[in-house]
């Protein structure tokens, strides 16, 4: 009974994309339709359209099998010999490079304004609940 | 009907092969043995040494990615339950994903400009921190090669998935948020499969990067080649 359930969310996951696709297709807009169906998800789920338990399990198990789901396109790196040339070699470093150089700036750049919007949320809640305020 | 069996052969040992390379990974814990990596690996050496065409794998193949369509939807759901820490933290989160966008795109095309990489070549790597299918359309959109953008949008996030969680050790990157929007806008879904270890708020905030990322990006990055090339 719970697998029948669990596969019966994987189809309304399903018919979410689908619908994703269709919108995309109808009105041309460049946005991919599984964002679309991502965006519908959420707004049917906010506004109660739909229930968290019609969907948990069959999010989960599709989110537990993520990883499998990008083998068959990183396979495709057979069909890219040119990859071991020079050019491609400093083509994947630079992308490598890249990819790390984002990851670091941006962690390091979110953190400060988290903090800063942390901090002006304390100070905001500091000053509605105490007059008294410090200056070093 | 032996076609059906062989894309069916197909799919289940693929299948079969990440679930026990998963256990794998799930026992040991080492980053060398993510499932993305050895499963991956696993095949592309079968394939070679059995001299079988990638277009005769994705026979199978096709439908185990036709599933990532539907598992994108799922991430609504992480999103959903977390809601409130992203409403709440909306301008850190939406300021840091605008800032990794032009990070990443900026970087790639300064590294390779520098190194006398060919113009179509940085076409094609400009979209790498995209999820697979908008970094496919945009690569399209400013004339880079498809399906070697692919190839790149997966080293992107192999290097997310694979060193990410020692970036973040070394340079003291320890809140969700700032995790969440790191992975999610470098390495998209394949570093979120890294992210989902650190739990369910790192997932969702790391899952909202990812989306944003390709909506932004499918507009900045034709822009951005229109203004400088």
């Amino acid at each position: 009974m719970n697998i029948i359930r669990t596969i019966a969310q994987v189809g309304i996951l399903t018919l979410y994309y689908l619908l994703g696709v269709a919108i995309v297709e109808v009105t041309g807009i460049i946005i991919p339709g599984s964002i679309i169906g991502l965006l519908l998800l959420w707004l049917s789920l906010y506004f109660k359209l739909i229930k968290v338990q019609h969907v948990q399990k069959g999010a989960n198990l599709l989110l537990a099998f993520l990883t499998l789901f990008f083998i068959p396109s990183t396979v495709a790196i057979i069909n890219y010999p040119e990859l071991l040339t020079k050019a491609g070699a400093i083509l994947m470093l630079a992308v490598i490079l890249s990819t790390l150089f984002t990851i670091i700036v941006t962690g390091k750049v979110s953190q400060y304004i988290e903090k800063r919007e942390m901090g002006q949320e304390e100070r905001k809640h500091a000053s509605t609940t105490s007059s008294v305020s410090h200056h070093s | 009907m032996l076609q059906l069996l062989q894309a069916l052969a197909i799919i289940v040992s693929t299948v079969l092969l990440f679930i026990a390379f998963n256990k794998l990974y799930l026992k040991v814990g080492h980053p060398l043995l993510l499932p993305i990596l050895t499963a991956t690996c696993t095949v592309i050496i079968v394939l070679l040494v059995f001299n079988i065409p990638y277009e005769t794998y994705m026979e199978g193949g096709q439908w185990i990615s036709k599933m990532l369509g539907p598992a994108v939807v799922a991430l609504a759901f992480p999103l959903y339950t977390q809601r409130e820490i992203i409403f709440k933290y909306k301008y850190s989160i939406l300021i840091s994903i605008v800032f990794a966008l032009c990070a990443g795109v900026a970087s790639v095309f300064t590294l390779l400009k520098l190194s006398g990489a060919e113009e179509s070549f940085i076409l094609t790597a400009l979209p790498k921190s995209l999820t697979t299918p908008v970094a496919m359309q945009v690569s399209d959109s400013i004339a880079g090669v498809p399906p070697l953008t692919v190839v790149l949008v997966m080293i992107a996030g192999f290097t997310g998935a694979f060193l990410g969680s020692t970036l973040f050790k070394i340079f003291n990157i320890n809140s969700a948020i700032s995790r969440g929007v790191a992975m999610g806008s470098a390495s998209h879904g394949v570093g979120l499969t890294k992210l989902k270890e650190y739990g369910e708020e790192d997932l969702s905030i790391g899952s909202l990067a990812m989306g944003l990322s390709a909506v932004f990006g499918a507009f900045i990055i034709p822009l951005f080649v229109f203004l400088l090339l």
